[in-house]
């Protein structure tokens, strides 16, 4: 920037100043122009800064020296840099550097990834020892990407990050709950509320209507999932986004890539450090149903209708009197609590972190529970000059209890809304109360009876640990290797007793047993090289990787347990009902090379290209090339570079290929499966087992292509404090594995995957940060959001794909078809009610209807209503998802707030539709006493009838709600006591906060939770089935440094 | 700078290399561990047993005899739905369409089970390590599987496509509909085909598959549909004459120690049903839940005296023993106030037991064809023998000169609930026998109202919608939906 130009600044930012004091200004409008003045301020002080930078010199002089960290720790590989020239040099593995420059007024750079550049002019000195302070600036951010680490500022690819420190401490059983709002681009569904639920994340979309779960590298151990990871020992997490960040993952990067890194120890003294918290949560909302009396009155009422004798259970009084709100009697106060021990530190040689957790969670159902305890060893070590070891390791053990609350069948919360209100919790004799009093009243067991009788666990104890070797050959090459393990058993134990009281009854006791092993190895050596050659600035990492999956596993059940007593719930002691074991083998075998060139830091391209063997596809097929490129232009490098505000402008184009394999291995053979059983003899006592074809085979079947190109726009203004990404993508998912469907003359087998499909996915993705400290006032504003369109663009050829369907009425939902998104809801479209006969005779022949039915409308125009009326009626898509995050620190208090939302989207509220169908003998929600009783009651709520002649409640936009919703998901406030008192404790820090977890939701949606998940994979989903709704959690925490 | 690498680096990172990289050279290998492919498979007589074994098992599913195939007989006069599929409804009242959940149910079980037994009619035959009796049992076996499956088809939709050997092989599945002429014949020749394959009778552990008179007996059944009057007479007469006698009680057919005594021609096998016949008959609160109620009007059919009502159905004021309980029967406990306990029996502990097979063909039901076919054939009192034969084993006294209203009387006591009276109101509706607009169209009351069949279209059942659109044109839907 030139003076002169400064100047005219300096002039405009006085007039500004003088606004900001003018009366009439409202108080956002100050806080606005506050806020721009805040960076014009600082913007005027680096300007001032950069005309220094104006000096000649004469005589070369040479200068050694070491640059260290600031604990002091040697950085190999550090450069120096003479200013405005090419004339650089590296430190070696002590530190030391030796650059000869022009002259004594010369200035030196210093950098180092990840930490703040310095400058330090030469002068009288020919020894210059520099410390590189760490940089929390965003441009210096390092950022982890495939086998290597690359700068912020040189990334060409879409990457998102965040830092476990932004999620530390929350109230989240998983890692994969964290990442739910805190990027653009990145969705997380969390599949019902229950403790130690899953989530499902969508990086970009749906790519697929199969497995499309993105890939987890856990410190360079490609993995399916983070489970039993302990959230608080993560440093960072990346997701790679697009194509070119992604491919050197490539078979397995589809779907994005989820880069965790695990914190490490840092060189210096013993650091201890022990966070804990604890607190309790309870259910957000209940729904409204009906008590007892209106209960019996409503369902006398659809006899009156039908003109049949009123059954007399619903006249018997004894019914009629309230007693129970079941959803009150389910839900109680449940609890969490974490602890953390973390001991850390190291010296020159060897830097170490141990750490120790424990987390439990006990849900707002009770049985309902998860906990895992974990232990993480991660080191890192220079035994020789040119030879580093690194490890890490990670045991979890964690258990969960659940229920069933994804069925309209026999679901524990489904049931608790239709148990019947009249009946006691216990009758006076102590038993539990039950349907078998009537069948009128449905089959539904009173469903605190089984909680009572839950008995079921599952404990899943996982090691994840590597070992990463690193030779340098010589300052620039190195040589590094990853072995890696991941190892897991999932126990899985359960046992129901014999049900004979309630309607539902389980004639045989029984206990089942299973145990599921999977083992994977990881083999990886690969070269990095990193050179600057005056302007070019290139490296260069290639390698070779290979990784094993070995699944085994075997299940038992027993029945006729003689005794119940939970002490005598062994397998052993029943009869042997029956028993499998299996075993399975997959194999991933790859190389891969990347290159990353820089010129004159302004031009950027990298290159990627990874070749795949899967053992999931037939000898032939299996190999898979996925190459990907990208080019960036540092725009405001240039010379000519001069925007007002504005310091940092890249703007980055790629385009690449990636695999997913994610499918049911052994696809290329027809299989015969033996376990069919049969009994023969006079009595049926004779068991015998059949063999039938379970497969048909696709020796063809091969990867699934994504095609993704990706633009984007890196921007800084006022000093980088406030930073903006934009990427827009388009996301081509070829030969998708579909399997058409099966014509039913095939029979029951699945047809064989076919590479067929097409999907695409296109979308905008903005990140806004703004950051900045006032004294002893910082805050900071994040906020990201992503606008994703799905379409599905080819199938089999006309044909859609089903889903599975709802509840005693088998009720189709959803329905993928081409052109539009996957698992959109199909069904009829409704026009208010009936009020008249005459309103029936002027409308479409539509059986059965009488006035006070729904009316559909004749979407084909054939004058009469059938299914060939149905229509997609709404997507469970959302337009939009975002996050909101706000964090303000002043003095020892600190506050952070996080909200999320989805707008744009629909949720099928199946549980609403059959809690106003009266025709079914259950327990119905309180909007119906809005029901149509005459004409012009209701035009919405069809009168009550125990026949189902019109379907007054089969699929159609009556049941289609708005999900929309804005949640503050976390708000925490903590306040950190002053060191000099904590000092004389003996403690190093000290800090006490309370967290809420999901504090308020702002939604339109009338069940319990409007995030809803997957029910059927990708191909149904936000159908509400009365689901585990999240609880809402309030915690109170310490963090404790010694 | 060369020299360097190689003496201290090299060695280490081959060391590495060879050490730890050697360990799986076959990574990308893979086994099929527990399951053959199909090369790998047919090798013996045990294997074509196995697969036999295979076609039964998906008579016991719920989308076959475990629920829905009764459910095509809720359209009866004799039954009420009852339960709580909301689908059975427009079913039973006619008023179903096309994409309506029960038409579809069967669907593809039955063609599953069609496929199964081609593939034993395909590969069987080159299995040279068998014996040769074992190898006609299993032949017939799957001859009769196909011939069955396809007779469950023809009257339930009518023509269907027929889906054979080749079209197996050549993975031609999407074919149009064959007339039922064409099914019917195809049934003809694969039970002609299961009668000179099968044997007489089965040793006491395979008990349960069909054996010549389970072919025999459908392929009289067969006949009388097509008004052959000689050929339900001669094939049925071939169980009548042969190792298949009526059971000494009635309930022997209906208890799980006796159920598969030689009267028993064939049966969707009990033991253990996952999906549960047992549980769909019985009433909730005995831990059933709660379908296919009788009505009154079949319950005033039984003669004074007549067992088969107790049988049969359980009516107010029974008492029933239910393990060490003896329990009266109230009308509340079920929808019409009657429950169908056929299947019903229970355990030792009072729960209900779920071993009782679901009777699909009975001596006693080939009886009365026959006896049908020569009263049609030759008018009255042709079938007196064969009908007294059914009346005698429950001691009630013999008709004499009997015509078409002594059989239809006798068949709806005798076979209620195993899936017969719809069809058979439909076959002499067609006869002229009886106007079945007529009798499904009078007011019964609450639980068998007035309802409304359609000539000829209810006649069949709809073919289910997601086939007509998944077939894109080429299966063509029933005439009237």
């Amino acid at each position: 920037m030139k003076k002169q130009e400064h100047l005219v600044f300096s002039f405009y930012l006085q007039k500004w100043r003088d606004l900001c004091f003018l009366p009439k200004f409202e108080i956002k409008h100050t806080l606005l122009l506050y806020t721009l003045l805040f960076g014009l301020g600082v913007y005027e002080g680096r300007a001032n800064v950069s005309i220094i930078i104006e000096a000649i010199g004469q005589d070369p002089v040479t200068v050694r020296g070491n640059i260290t960290d600031s604990q002091g720790m040697p950085l190999s590989g550090a450069s120096v840099q003479e200013k405005n020239t090419s004339n650089g040099a590296v430190a070696d593995f002590d530190g030391n550097y030796t650059i000869e420059v022009s002259s004594s007024n010369a200035i030196l750079v210093f950098s180092y990834l990840g930490m703040q550049t310095m400058e330090r002019t030469v002068g009288q000195n020919t020894s210059i020892n520099v410390q590189l302070e760490e940089d929390a600036n965003f441009l210096d951010e390092v950022v982890v990407v495939g086998y290597g680490t690359t700068a912020k500022k040189d990334v060409t690819g879409a990457i998102s990050s965040i830092k476990g420190d932004d999620f530390k401490n929350l109230p989240i059983s998983g890692i994969d709950k964290a990442l739910q709002g805190r990027m653009a681009g990145v969705q997380v569904v969390p599949n019902g509320g229950a403790p130690g639920g899953s989530v499902a994340i969508r990086i970009r979309g749906t790519g697929t209507v199969n497995n499309s779960e993105p890939l987890y590298v856990v410190d360079g151990i490609p993995t399916a999932n983070i489970d039993g990871v302990n959230p608080n020992d993560i440093e960072s997490i990346q997701v790679l986004k697009d194509a070119s960040a992604s491919a050197i993952y490539g078979t397995r990067a589809a779907n994005g890539v989820v880069i965790v890194t695990t914190r490490k120890g840092k060189s210096g003294k013993l650091n201890m450090s022990v966070d804990a918290y604890t607190g309790f949560s309870n259910v957000g909302k209940t729904l409204d149903v009906l008590d007892a009396p209106t209960l019996a009155e409503i369902k006398r009422e659809r006899y009156a209708n039908d003109g049949i004798p009123v059954n007399p259970i619903w006249q018997d009084a004894q019914y009629q009197t309230q007693l129970t709100n079941w959803q009150d009697a389910l839900f109680v106060t449940g609890k969490t609590q974490n602890v953390d021990l973390n001991l850390s530190g190291g010296n020159d040689y060897s830097t170490y972190l141990f750490g120790l957790g424990y987390y439990n969670e006990e849900g707002i159902i009770e049985k309902s529970a998860a906990d895992r305890v974990s232990l993480r060893i991660n080191s890192d070590h220079k035994i020789k000059e040119w030879l580093k070891i690194g490890q890490t390791m990670s045991l979890s053990s964690r258990t969960s209890n659940g229920f069933n609350t994804t069925s309209a069948q026999n679901g524990l919360i489904w049931s608790a809304i239709r148990f019947h209100p009249g009946l006691p919790i216990k009758d006076s004799d102590g038993n539990y109360s039950s349907n078998q009093i009537s069948g009128e009243f449905g089959d539904i067991n009173n469903p605190l009876f089984e909680v009572d009788i839950q008995d079921a666990d599952r404990r899943d104890t996982r090691l994840l640990a590597n070992i990463t070797p690193e030779i340098s050959i010589t300052p620039d090459l190195k040589f590094k290797a990853n072995f890696g393990v991941d190892y897991t058993i999932l126990d899985q134990r359960s046992f129901r007793p014999q049900v004979l009281n309630q309607i539902r009854t389980t004639n045989e006791n029984s206990a089942n047993r299973s145990y599921d092993e999977q083992f994977s190895f990881l083999m990886e050596y690969f070269l990095t090289y990193d050179k600057i050659f005056g302007d070019h600035r290139i490296g260069v990492v290639g390698g070779y990787t290979q990784q094993s999956f070995d699944y085994q596993g075997f299940s038992a059940s027993a029945k006729n347990l003689p005794d119940e007593d939970p002490s005598q719930r062994l397998l052993g002691t029943g009869e042997l009902n029956n028993m499998g074991e299996y075993k399975a083998h997959d194999g991933l075998e790859s190389i891969f090379g990347r290159v990353n060139y820089s010129f004159m830091d302004k031009y950027l391209l990298t290159a990627t290209v990874r070749s795949d063997e899967s053992s999931k596809f037939a000898e032939g097929n299996r190999t898979g090339v996925f190459p990907a490129f990208s080019l960036g232009w540092r725009v405001s490098e240039e010379s000519f570079f001069d925007v007002p505000f504005m310091d940092n402008l890249k703007v980055t184009g790629g385009w690449g290929e990636l695999g997913n394999q994610n499918i049911d291995r052994l696809q290329y053979l027809a299989r015969i499966s033996r376990g069919q059983r049969y009994s023969l003899g006079l009595d049926g006592s004779v068991d015998v087992v059949g063999a039938n074809q379970s497969s048909f085979a696709n020796t063809d079947i091969s990867w699934e292509t994504v095609r993704m190109t990706n633009f984007g726009v890196d921007m800084g203004f006022l000093d980088n404090r406030l930073t903006s990404n934009f990427n827009y993508f388009i996301k081509d998912t070829d030969d998708m594995l579909l399997r058409p469907p099966v014509i039913g003359s095939q029979g029951s087998n699945p047809s064989p995957y076919l590479n067929i499909g097409k999907v695409r996915n296109k979308g905008l993705e903005v990140e806004l940060n703004w950051q900045d400290t006032k004294g002893d006032f910082g805050y900071s504003l994040g906020a990201n959001a992503s606008f994703v369109k799905n379409e599905v663009v080819k199938l089999v050829s006309g044909t859609f794909l089903g889903s599975s369907f709802y509840g005693r009425p088998n009720q189709e939902i959803s329905r993928t078809y081409e052109g539009h998104p996957i698992g959109t809801f199909y069904g009829w479209r409704t026009d208010g009610l009936f009020q008249t006969q005459a309103d029936i005779d002027a409308h479409a022949e539509q059986p059965g209807a009488v006035p006070g039915d729904v009316r559909f409308i004749d979407i084909n125009n054939d004058n009469v209503i059938d299914d060939k009326d149905r229509e997609i009626i709404g997507s469970p898509h959302p337009k939009m998802t975002y996050g909101i995050n706000a964090s303000a620190n002043y003095k020892g208090f600190d506050l952070t707030m996080f909200f999320l939302g989805v707008a744009g989207v629909d949720i099928y509220n199946a549980d609403r539709m059959q809690g106003l169908d009266a025709s079914y003998p259950f327990n119905l929600y309180s909007d119906i006493t809005g029901r149509w009783t005459g004409p012009g009651t209701s035009n919405e709520i069809p009168r009550v009838s125990t026949l189902r002649t019109n379907l007054n409640h089969r699929t159609s936009d009556l049941f289609i709600e708005k999900g929309d919703f804005l949640r503050l998901k976390n708000l925490t406030v903590g306040y950190t006591i002053p060191s000099d008192l904590t000092d004389k404790i003996g403690l190093s820090r000290l800090r006490f906060y309370v967290t809420g977890q999901n504090v308020f939701t702002i939604t339109g949606y009338s069940g319990f939770d409007p995030e809803l998940g997957l029910t059927d994979g990708n191909l149904q989903q936000n159908v509400d089935f009365a689901q585990f709704p999240q609880a809402r959690t309030y915690l109170l925490g310490a963090n404790i440094g010694f | 700078m060369i020299n360097i690498i190689k003496n201290r680096y090299l060695l280490p990172i081959a060391c590495l290399s060879f050490l730890v990289g050697s360990c799986d050279k076959n990574i990308l290998d893979t086994t099929a561990y527990g399951e053959s492919t199909s090369a790998t498979f047919w090798r013996n007589g045990d294997d074509a047993v196995a697969a036999a074994n295979a076609m039964y098992t998906l008579l016991r599913e719920e989308d076959s005899y475990g629920h829905n195939e009764n459910v095509f007989d809720n359209c009866a006069d004799d039954i009420f739905r009852a339960g709580d599929h909301g689908y059975e409804e427009a079913m039973e009242n006619f008023t179903m369409d096309a994409s309506n959940y029960g038409v579809r149910a069967g669907w593809k079980n039955k063609y599953e089970m069609i496929n199964r037994a081609n593939a034993v009619l395909i590969n069987v035959p080159g299995i040279e390590d068998m014996d040769e009796t074992l190898k006609n049992r299993v032949l017939g076996e799957a001859h009769f599987i196909r011939a069955f499956g396809y007779w469950r088809f023809s009257v339930i939709y009518g023509g269907v496509p027929l889906i054979l050997e080749d079209n197996i092989i050549e993975s031609n599945f999407n074919v149009p509909k064959a007339t039922l002429a064409e099914v019917q014949a195809q049934i003809e020749s694969d039970l002609i085909a299961a009668v000179s394959l099968l044997p007489a009778t089965h040793n006491s552990e395979n008990l349960g598959r069909p054996n010549k008179g389970s072919a025999n007996g459908l392929l009289a059944k067969l006949y009388l549909y097509q008004e052959d009057f000689d050929g339900t007479i001669a094939a049925g007469t071939e169980v009548i004459n042969g190792p298949y006698p009526l059971a000494d009680n009635f309930r022997d057919n209906f208890t799980p120690a006796t159920e598969n005594n030689p009267e028993m021609l064939f049966a969707a096998q009990g033991s253990d049903w996952v999906d549960n016949p047992q549980y769909f008959v019985t009433p909730r609160p005995w831990g059933g839940w709660d379908f296919h109620n009788p009505v009154q009007n079949v319950v005033d059919e039984f003669e004074d005296g007549d067992p088969r009502l107790e049988y049969s159905i359980y009516k107010p004021g029974d008492m029933v023993q239910r393990g060490p309980e003896l329990t009266e029967f109230t009308a509340d406990l079920t929808q019409t106030g009657f429950s169908l306990n056929k299947f019903t029996t229970f355990n030792d502990d009072g729960s209900l037991s779920n071993q009782a097979n679901v009777p699909i063909l009975r001596s006693a039901d080939v009886y009365l064809l026959v006896a049908e076919a020569k009263i049609r054939k030759n008018g009255l009192g042709a079938g007196d023998d064969e009908i007294n034969a059914v009346r005698d084993r429950v001691g009630l006294p013999f008709v004499s000169n009997a015509g078409m209203p002594e059989l239809i009387h006798e068949r709806r006591v005798e076979l209620l609930g195993e899936n017969q009276r719809h069809q058979d109101l439909m076959r002499w509706d067609k006869a002229g026998i009886v106007d079945i607009v007529e009798i499904y169209g009078e007011d019964r009351g609450q639980f068998d109202p007035v309802r409304v069949f359609v000539r000829p279209k209810n006649y069949y059942f709809p073919i289910p919608q997601n086939e007509i659109d998944l077939s894109n044109g080429v299966l063509i839907q029933n005439p009237g939906y």
